[in-house]
């Protein structure tokens, strides 16, 4: 099961998890049995819980459980719409329904007709599997979108600085605009937990022909100053345009903020939640105390207190522009854009 | 279904992998909470040990996971039909093996030889590892050097640390000496629990021909996770005197001429550790809470009914814990739900189970309360293990090291002395006299009669106080190991003392296991019941029989033997008598059957077996001996006479027994027995002496 691999952490990165999201759902919607539509939503919403629980900062799961339910509430509204019409089409069994429909009308989307029901669970099912395999190739091709809009946001010979090595959308988002632009990248090494994926993006990047720096984390105010743009890829961005990315981000954009240089959140529309985030403190995932100093060193072990938390919380104020793969907005309620989707 | 899951298939390719996980540690340490529970069940931050062990399998890719089952295996088995693991969409199938007879490891993997369970190389752990070691790079280090190396036949995982890590064992600290080139282990040396006497490893230089350069490591922590090929439970098979899987088997594999079988170490940077003592159960319920073992850690919610959550500080709380508002909750702690925790109380790294209730003004240091345990007012507790269901009174102090069992009650006002261990009911299994309470109490361990301690001489009642419910439990081995008690207690690490007080119970119940086994060798899964007084002749006897029988190496007999007088307590003269009866019988069966002439037989048999004698006889006076233990078991066969020419002309050519002794003996014997065939070796002695006399 899904939950247990989350919990065991075998799955890990927003694009992972918000696949394997999709496939679990379409497998769960397409064996589930349900008698009305609120019946499944109700089982979905466990099931959502379930997974929230099994590892509750990985939120995109929670993302997509909320776009799927809210894919089946838009179809459940409108075969609702459509089913007041059916009634006019006079066929025998509609007639048996609506009779039925006026003796209980408490319960209108329900009809008792085995054979309609059947049929009508039948096309919803289908409708939501297609509403989901939807979901899927937008998950997929989000970087598509994102990459689009790079050309724009990047001029030549700019200093680019990114903090989020670990980031495919944001090496995307890099690659693209070097077929039109030439700039540089000053990437932070992210001591402990990322500092081989630095390295390797480095790479990547130096293999495109980009001028790339790897820069110590400690070093970023110093280069701040002549950094033209900050390019951070969110894990996470909140109703309030919070956004919960790597460990060391928060630092970044702090000397950014000071600096006046201008911060793109970069996401795709998966990684947007509808959530507050109320308690920051619980948002970020602490990680393995050994990648700070080896485990080896035992008077350390014994008588420190070592923490490695593997995020930071942005708060919203230190971000200016958020990158979706459908929108480029600025802070402000960045809510009112993706409540559509929930 | 998933991807990852596929993935590592894909490098079991055909094979499943399989697990074998030893549940039951055969030793002692954790008593007296493992005579009620077994250890695996224990609860370490909250969560039964084998729950570790069992996801750290299912993060490995693991197919099918056997328990291996002896002491408490019926809790075991009900636990894992009631767990997880057991539901449908388990990661892999959890059988429970029931062996009840097995008294080491060795038991235990002869047992698994005897099922023939195992199809390809598996992964053999014990029941108390807490691990996230990633395993796929550990199969693939465990493949790559099987296809260079045929002879490899285990890759054992350790950890570095330092010697004097926390989560390092002092119990049973090892030294690997590795080949640095590959990490093949050249050589393994125990050391003996809280050492400081022993400081140097004694090499055979012949294990490192043909090593460039090597490496002596006494830094890594021995988790007890190994990859195995079939082999390993053959060697077993074949030395059943093995009892130990890293003392026994690693060691004798490693110095063996015969077998030429390699060992290789995985040396991993992640953490890796086995709970196998109140020193490691602390330092690892530490690791856990502060992380080291990241991704266990207890907000990962191992039980689905558990709700942690993580707050700065490596501070957990489950849902519905009430604190009240002037407590303080230091670093590094876990507080189970429904727990409730007075005014004024302090606590800092320690673990707190469900349904407890702390009082007001308590403080509580390096502890472990479990479930369901009550904490009066005004108490201080620190480095100390509160089990399930257990109250402690006002006032009371619970000074480092000690435990309080199952259900125990201590009054008010008590102070608990440094490591004293109490459990609610006696340890033992025949006395039946609760009610007075100051008596004498046999400690007996499991079945173990042979182990009589006596306990008492401590009050019970005057610790636990008044209301108290209580024994004071106190190991057998505790009196011999006090001289040890003292380094360790110098090594800054609290908890550490505990580890001390016991050995393992297999060195203790050692006598018995030999017995068993010579008696069980056509059968090995009868439940035997044995007797205590079994004499040592009929054990000796069988087993030079079976080494015979079954064509064992001289040494491994030899091994046998001795331990076997020493067990019992007997002289060589037994061991003599014992090996001669033997031989002669096995002379008798040939000549009966008709297979060999009672030169061949004799021959043949005492060639070969005679060499015993060589470790049995050391002076003229023991070979006297010997010759007139020989001439009285020959006295009665018909063939006698002549035999007894033949096993000494054997014994005098292998340079057993020499001329000296021999004339000596002939000296004494030849007043009352009359053998001319000796006669005539004695006559060829002395002319044979006279003519190296007469050359010289």
């Amino acid at each position: 099961m899904l939950n247990r691999k989350l919990k065991r952490r075998q799955i890990s990165g927003s694009y992972f998890v918000a696949l394997e999201t999709c496939q679990l759902l379409m497998r769960v919607i397409s064996a589930a049995r349900w008698n009305n539509t609120n019946q499944l939503i109700e089982q979905i919403r466990q099931l959502g819980k379930t997974l929230i629980n099994a590892q509750p900062r990985e939120f995109t799961c929670g993302n997509i459980i909320r776009r799927v339910l809210a894919i089946i509430r838009d179809e459940v509204y409108e075969t609702t719409e459509n089913e007041n019409m059916t009634p006019m089409i006079s066929s025998m069994f509609s007639l048996l329904s609506t009779n039925v429909e006026k003796k209980e009308p408490i319960a209108p989307p329900v009809p008792t007709n085995p054979r309609i029901h059947h049929n009508k669970n039948h096309d919803l099912r289908s409708i939501i599997i297609q509403g989901i395999r939807d979901l899927i190739d937008e998950i997929s091709n989000i970087d598509d979108g994102i990459e689009a809009m790079s050309v724009d946001l990047i001029h030549d010979n700019e200093i680019l600085l990114t903090p989020t090595p670990d980031s495919k959308t944001v090496l995307k988002f890099l690659l693209k605009a070097r077929q039109k632009r030439k700039f540089t990248v000053l990437v932070t090494e992210c001591f402990p937990n990322r500092t081989s994926i630095a390295h390797s993006f480095a790479k990547e990047l130096s293999d495109a022909k980009i001028d790339t720096v790897v820069i110590p984390d400690s070093h970023v105010f110093a280069v701040m100053s002549r950094v033209g743009k900050v390019i951070v890829g969110a894990r996470s961005v909140f109703a309030n345009g919070g956004t919960v990315s790597s460990a060391g981000v928060a630092a970044v954009a702090e000397c950014a903020k000071e600096h006046k240089t201008p911060v793109f959140s970069v996401a795709g529309l998966y990684k947007l939640s509808p959530t507050y985030p109320f308690d920051v403190e619980n948002l970020i995932e602490v990680g393995n105390s050994g990648k700070v100093i080896n485990f080896s060193e035992s008077n350390l072990v014994q008588h420190a207190d070592i923490t490695n938390p593997l995020f930071d919380y942005i708060p919203p104020e230190h971000i200016d522009i958020y990158i979706t793969n459908m929108y480029v907005f600025i802070h402000p309620f960045p809510v009112v854009f993706w409540a559509k989707f929930y | 279904m998933p991807p990852k899951v596929k993935k590592q298939k894909e490098v079991v390719k055909d094979e499943r992998l399989q697990a074998i996980v030893l549940t039951d540690s055969f030793e002692t340490r954790f008593m007296p909470l493992t005579s009620v529970k077994p250890r695996c069940l224990l609860p370490l931050a909250n969560v039964p040990l084998i729950e570790y062990t069992l996801e750290f399998l299912a993060k490995a890719g693991v197919d099918e996971v056997y328990l291996m089952c002896s002491a408490h295996a019926d809790q075991i088995q009900g636990y894992i039909e009631q767990s997880k693991w057991n539901l449908p969409w388990s990661p892999f199938k959890v059988n429970t093996i029931m062996n009840l007879e097995s008294r080491s490891v060795g038991d235990a993997m002869r047992d698994l030889d005897n099922r023939g369970l195992i199809t390809g190389d598996f992964l053999l752990v014990s029941g108390d590892v807490v691990t996230n070691i990633q395993f796929d790079k550990v199969m693939e280090a465990h493949k790559a050097r099987k296809a260079v190396d045929r002879d490899h036949i285990a890759t054992m995982v350790l950890t570095k640390a330092s010697s004097l890590h926390r989560t390092r064992s002092h119990a049973e600290p090892a030294t690997f000496i590795l080949d640095k080139t590959n990490n093949r282990c050249l050589y393994y040396q125990d050391i003996p629990p809280a050492d400081g006497k022993k400081d140097s490893v004694s090499i055979d230089p012949e294990l490192l021909d043909g090593v460039d350069e090597f490496v002596i490591r006494n830094d890594l922590i021995d988790c007890h996770v190994d990859i195995c090929t079939p082999h390993v439970p053959q060697i077993f098979q074949e030395n059943f005197d093995y009892q130990y899987l890293r003392r026994d088997f690693v060691k004798s594999t490693l110095s063996s001429d015969i077998l030429k079988k390699t060992l290789y170490a995985y040396i991993t940077d992640d953490y890796a550790a086995r709970v196998e003592s109140w020193q490691t159960y602390d330092a690892i319920s530490q690791d856990i809470l502060a992380r080291w073992a990241y991704p266990i850690c207890p907000d990962s919610n191992y039980l689905t009914q558990q709700s942690y959550s993580y707050e700065a500080k490596h501070i957990y709380k489950e849902e519905n814990v009430i604190l009240a508002q002037s407590c303080k909750i230091g670093s590094c702690t876990a507080i189970g739900s429904n727990t409730i925790i007075g005014d004024g109380t302090y606590i800092e790294n320690s673990v707190i189970g469900k349904n407890c209730k702390i009082g007001n003004n308590i403080t509580i240091k390096n502890s472990y309360i479990w479930d369901n345990a009550i904490i009066e007012d005004n108490s201080k507790l620190s480095y100390s293990i509160v089990a399930n269901g257990a109250k402690i009174g006002n006032n009371t102090i619970l000074e480092n090291g000690s435990v309080i069992g199952f259900d125990v009650v201590i009054s008010n006002d008590k102070t608990i002395g440094k490591d004293t261990r109490i459990s609610s009911e006696p340890v033992e299994r025949n006395d039946q006299s609760f009610a007075n309470t100051s008596d004498e109490d046999e400690d007996d361990e499991e079945d173990d009669e042979s182990t009589h301690a006596i306990q008492s001489k401590i009050d019970h009642q005057a610790i636990v106080g008044i209301n108290g419910v209580g024994y004071v439990y106190e190991s057998e081995i505790e009196d011999s190991d006090d001289e040890f008690a003292k380094p360790v207690n110098s090594l800054m690490y609290s908890l550490g003392e505990l580890t001390l007080s016991d050995d393992s119970i297999t060195s203790v119940t050692q006598t018995k296991q030999k017995k068993k086994r010579t008696m069980s060798t056509t059968s090995y899964h009868t439940d035997m019941e044995y007797e205590e007084e079994e004499d040592f002749d009929k054990e000796a006897v069988a087993t030079v029989q079976r080494a015979i029988a079954e064509n064992h190496d001289l040494d491994t007999a030899l091994l046998e033997l001795n331990t076997l007088r020493m067990s019992m307590n007997v002289t060589y003269h037994e061991v003599r008598l014992a090996t001669s009866t033997a031989l002669i019988s096995k002379v008798d069966e040939f000549i009966i059957s008709g297979t060999l002439q009672i030169k061949e037989a004799i021959y043949k048999l005492f060639k070969h077996w005679g060499n015993l004698y060589k470790r049995q006889a050391f002076d003229q006076e023991e070979e006297i001996d010997l010759l007139e233990i020989l001439k009285d078991l020959t006295l009665t066969k018909d063939y006698g006479k002549q035999a007894l020419f033949h096993i000494i002309s054997v014994l005098y050519d292998s340079e057993i027994i020499d001329e000296d002794s021999i004339l000596i003996w002939w000296k004494n014997a030849k007043e009352n027995y009359e053998n001319e065939y000796v006669l005539k070796f004695i006559d060829w002695l002395e002319e044979a002496e006279e003519d190296s006399s007469d050359e010289e």
